[in-house]
């Protein structure tokens, strides 16, 4: 766990995922709070009945039931058609999206970069369980790039690399629509963002919820944005849309700041519990196999 | 708590305008660095509180901006100059008033006396007001105006740092009256006249910083003048000090000489002391003694063989003031005047050039008056080898070059062929002088005191047969007056003097020799001779070298036989003498102590010398005075400690800088407070 972290801390440029950190996720399994209906015959137990070992009830034979699924030992005893009727084990759908805002370009290792080992990770324990995943990044979202089987692998790391952060205005709303209408699937949901985004996160975050969807919300934050090592006066610029801020740096205006820091984190994890979306909070100066290994497995996304 | 203003009132304009103008470039806040940051959201949040206040509330919080403004009114406070226990002092006239005669050489106090009281008038000085007027005097003997009235603070302390310490006695009345005189320009400050305000009195105060080593100031009236006496020194210090030392001759043994010294102890306690004397920088003899407290003690040197010299005792003990341990006599070089009598006969002159006191200063040469036509006396005259020529009924045919004494005869005529004896109703005369017809009898009756001469004759049993009246001229001078008019007086001949008696003593006729005047018989006439040659003839009668106390004046009677001299004081010092008419030359630059030798152009042997000694009990006596008396006003000491404004201005000066660099640190690290 320690070389994992070292590796990954203190090399950031290096690969998204190490060889170490890939053996110990492949023990590992995404879990589902709830049972969704997959696309394809899969690992996992299905809402809808079908044809699998897994018992799942009785019903009465109406006609044109298929005769093959009658119990005849239990004809035989009640001397009336029963039907026996299995579970069905389906894939499950996983989709990861990243926040490419320019917000995310910043902190040692940067906070995307992070973000794409949080996705990395995720991912490949899907793949390995044979779920079906998607990774994308706002700007992607309207074509995600899905994935099954572990020899995609290597397709799920070439696709984070390509990924950046990118300039354009994209807000996380609209994002998260164009991700909705072209994934009608459900399955987890995990968003990986600052949730830095002056237009708010809550309609995205209520789509989703529509979708019903299990949704996961890493809350990535960077040590400048925790604690910000500023001090006289300065003119703050925005990344993002250029806005400025003059501010003359004092301790009370710092702890005015770590306040309103505070209250901006306390807010969504409210506005998360209460839609019943998995909040974690992460740190981008902390190694990204931790928080899968540890901090996710805790909130039972992975186990 | 009181307050100057250090600033004029359009700069306190601009100070004032200061801190409105930090005010607006906080406002303003011109220079912000950037700095891209991930997001302003939250920032923005943070400031959302901030912005719905007032820009007051900006500002209220901002350490930065209240370490400037209280910097500022620091400063300002600064410029005001507070300070305590002054009253209004604004275009005061001080007058700072400094001793340095020669006890504030004592080292009682560190460094001495003088550096302290400048340092006393340095402080004084440094806590004026810039309005203020200030004029500093030194006084010793004599007052002396370092610095007129001025508000230049920085003329006043190079006028105080250029006081040097003299060997002189102390006489605190003149530099009181240049005071006075200055403080109160409209006042006459000349006691004998009615004092006329031609302009209202300015009132002054008067630091007067001293030791206090001067008398009562008898009726001196401070009138305006706000005085205070700051004394410097200790109280109690020990001190011995010569009084006078002085060289005699034994009256016995002539050969002999006795020196004397008088040792004052001004201490509190008995004093043993070792005396060393010195002959030209040789040890000659030592002595000791002990001196009571209070007391005087004498000491005697017996010194033979001795013919001149340089005598220097030292008291070999350490006391507070070094100068009065050292004492200095010269004996005299042994001179003899040179003394020519031409006469036809005078018993009585002859007997009065023999006395024993005369033989002593004068070696006489007695010739008949055919002498004056002997090419020797012409070249001995041209060559002033006579100090002086007493012509005695006869006249030469031209003036020598020396003194001259005429008796019954008079001198001749520039113009007119010398005739060597004159003839009863001729009517000689010479530049200036004029003579009358011989008349007789005559009676004296009144001499002139004040020559010396004629100071202690006692005329008035004299008869005198037949005398002439003499008029000496504009340039002379009448030393007798008789009945008739003047017969006895005495006028300057360039370099020289002449003497006309209008009476001969004895006056050779055809029948014999005939008695003028029974002045011969009497005591008065030997006194005469004597005076008259040591006056004329420039005698030194004493056998040690006058002294006189540093600074003042000394009359040295030069020899005619010389025009140029030249003085050398002990440090080296070489003064050039150039004798005029008079013989008598008054000689002022006797600042130095020690002994100070005469030289004649072309002499080797110093023609003259004398001492410069400081001889001052009052000097000598270190003792403070607590107060001093001023007729009969007592001013009292202000204590040691000067009663000066104190001022923080300086401290808060300080303390604004201090906050200055407070601010900086503030400034680059304030995040962390």
């Amino acid at each position: 766990m320690a070389e994992s972290s070292t590796i990954t801390s203190s090399k950031p440029s290096s690969a998204i995922l190490s060889a170490e950190t890939m053996a110990k996720l492949e023990r590992m399994e995404l879990v589902s709070r709830k049972i969704f209906r997959g696309r394809m015959k899969g690992e996992r137990r299905s809402k809808r009945k079908g044809q699998s070992v897994e018992f799942a009830d009785f019903r009465n034979y109406v006609n044109g039931d298929d005769l093959r699924f009658i119990d005849w030992n239990l004809f035989a005893r009640m001397d009336r058609l029963y039907l026996k009727i299995f579970l069905e084990e389906e894939d499950l759908h996983f989709y990861t999206i990243i926040d490419d805002s320019m917000s995310m370009d910043f902190g040692e290792p940067s906070k995307f970069f992070v973000a794409k080992q949080i996705a990395a990770s995720l991912a490949y324990i899907g793949l390995c369980r044979g779920d079906r995943v998607s990774v994308s990044s706002f700007e992607t979202s309207s074509n995600p790039n899905v994935i099954r089987g572990k020899s995609s692998t290597h397709r799920l790391l070439g696709h984070l690399e390509s990924l950046s952060c990118v300039t354009s205005a994209t807000t996380m709303a609209e994002s998260i629509k164009r991700f909705c209408v072209k994934n009608t699937g459900k399955g987890i949901v995990v968003l990986v963002t600052d949730l830095m985004n002056k237009s708010g996160y809550e309609s995205a975050l209520r789509m989703l919820v529509a979708r019903e969807m299990d949704i996961f919300l890493i809350h990535l934050l960077s040590p400048e944005e925790l604690s910000p090592a500023v001090q006289g006066d300065l003119k703050l610029v925005d990344c993002e849309d250029g806005d400025q801020r003059e501010v003359s740096i004092s301790a009370g205006l710092l702890n005015r700041y770590h306040q309103t820091l505070a209250a901006f984190i306390e807010q969504a994890k409210s506005f998360c519990n209460k839609r019943s979306i998995t909040y974690v909070p992460a740190r981008s100066d902390h190694a990204a196999d931790v928080l899968v290994n540890e901090y996710l497995r805790s909130k039972g996304l992975v186990r | 708590m009181s307050w100057i203003s250090a600033l004029g009132p359009l700069q306190w304009l601009l100070l004032l305008l200061i801190p409105p103008a930090v005010l607006s470039l906080y406002f303003l806040k011109l220079k912000r660095r950037e700095l891209a940051v991930p997001s302003t959201l939250l920032w923005r949040r943070t400031l959302e509180d901030v912005h719905v206040n007032s820009i007051w509330q900006k500002l209220r919080k901002n350490l930065l901006l209240y370490l400037q403004l209280l910097f500022l009114a620091l400063l300002i406070l600064a410029c005001m100059r507070p300070g305590w226990s002054g009253q209004s002092r604004i275009g005061e006239r001080r007058i700072y008033i400094i001793d340095n005669s020669a006890s504030m050489q004592a080292t009682d106090v560190p460094p001495n006396r003088l550096d302290l009281a400048k340092k006393k008038v340095r402080e004084l000085l440094s806590d004026t007001s810039a309005d203020d007027v200030g004029m500093v005097i030194a006084f010793s003997d004599r007052a002396d105006v370092r610095q007129g009235f001025t508000k230049d603070r920085g003329r006043l302390f190079s006028a105080v740092d250029s006081i040097q310490a003299t060997s002189h006695g102390s006489d605190v009345s003149e530099a009181l009256r240049a005071a006075a005189g200055l403080a109160n320009p409209g006042r006459s400050s000349f006691d004998n006249l009615s004092d006329i305000m031609v302009a209202d009195a300015i009132p002054a105060t008067v630091y007067l910083v001293s030791d206090g080593a001067f008398g009562d100031l008898g009726d001196f009236d401070l009138g305006k003048l706000k005085m205070e006496f700051i004394p410097v020194g200790e109280a109690k210090t020990q001190n011995l000090g010569i009084l006078s030392f002085a060289i005699q001759r034994n009256e016995d043994k002539t050969s002999q000489l006795e020196a004397f010294a008088r040792i004052t102890n001004q201490g509190d306690a008995k004093v043993d002391f070792t005396a060393s004397l010195e002959l030209d920088g040789m040890l000659l003899d030592a002595s000791t003694g002990s001196v009571d407290a209070g007391q005087e003690a004498g000491l005697l040197f017996e010194l033979t063989d001795m013919d001149q010299g340089q005598l220097k005792l030292t008291l070999d003990y350490e006391d507070a003031l070094k100068v009065d341990n050292v004492a200095y006599a010269a004996i005299r070089p042994a001179k003899q005047i040179s003394v020519l009598l031409v006469t036809p006969g005078n018993a009585a002159l002859e007997t009065a050039l023999q006395t024993a006191r005369v033989q002593q200063i004068a070696s006489v040469q007695v010739e008949s008056p055919a002498f004056l036509t002997d090419p020797k006396y012409q070249a001995a005259t041209l060559n002033a080898e006579f100090d002086l020529v007493i012509f005695d009924q006869c006249s030469p045919s031209q003036m020598p070059s020396s003194n001259t004494l005429f008796i019954g005869s008079v001198p001749p005529s520039p113009s007119t062929p010398a005739i060597p004896i004159s003839k009863p109703g001729e009517e000689p005369h010479s530049d200036g002088w004029k003579f009358g017809q011989p008349q007789g009898p005559v009676f004296i009756l009144d001499v002139n005191r004040t020559n010396s001469m004629t100071q202690y004759l006692e005329m008035a049993s004299v008869d005198i047969v037949e005398a002439r009246t003499i008029d000496p001229g504009e340039s002379g001078t009448v030393l007798m007056t008789s009945d008739v008019g003047p017969v006895f007086g005495v006028a300057p001949r360039g370099p020289f003097q002449d003497a006309v008696l209008g009476f001969s003593i004895v006056q050779a006729t055809s029948e014999g020799v005939g008695v003028n005047t029974n002045w011969g018989n009497r005591r008065s006439f030997p006194v005469f001779v004597y005076s008259t040659v040591e006056y004329l003839g420039g005698g030194i009668t004493e056998s040690s070298s006058p002294s006189v106390q540093p600074g003042w004046p000394i009359g040295l009677l030069l020899s005619n036989r010389f025009k140029d001299f030249r003085v050398v004081a002990p440090d080296g010092h070489t003064t050039e003498l150039s004798r005029g008419d008079e013989s008598r030359h008054t000689f002022t630059k006797t600042d130095e102590l020690g002994i100070y030798q005469v030289f004649a152009k072309g002499v080797e042997k110093p023609v003259e010398s004398f001492c410069v000694n400081l001889f001052s009990a009052r000097e000598s006596n270190l003792a403070v005075a607590d107060s001093i008396q001023m007729g009969y006003e007592k001013v009292a000491a202000s204590g040691s400690i000067v009663q000066a404004r104190q001022e923080i201005w300086r401290w808060v000066l300080l303390l604004g800088l201090a906050l200055l660099v407070v601010e900086w640190i503030v400034f680059n690290r304030r995040v962390f407070i």
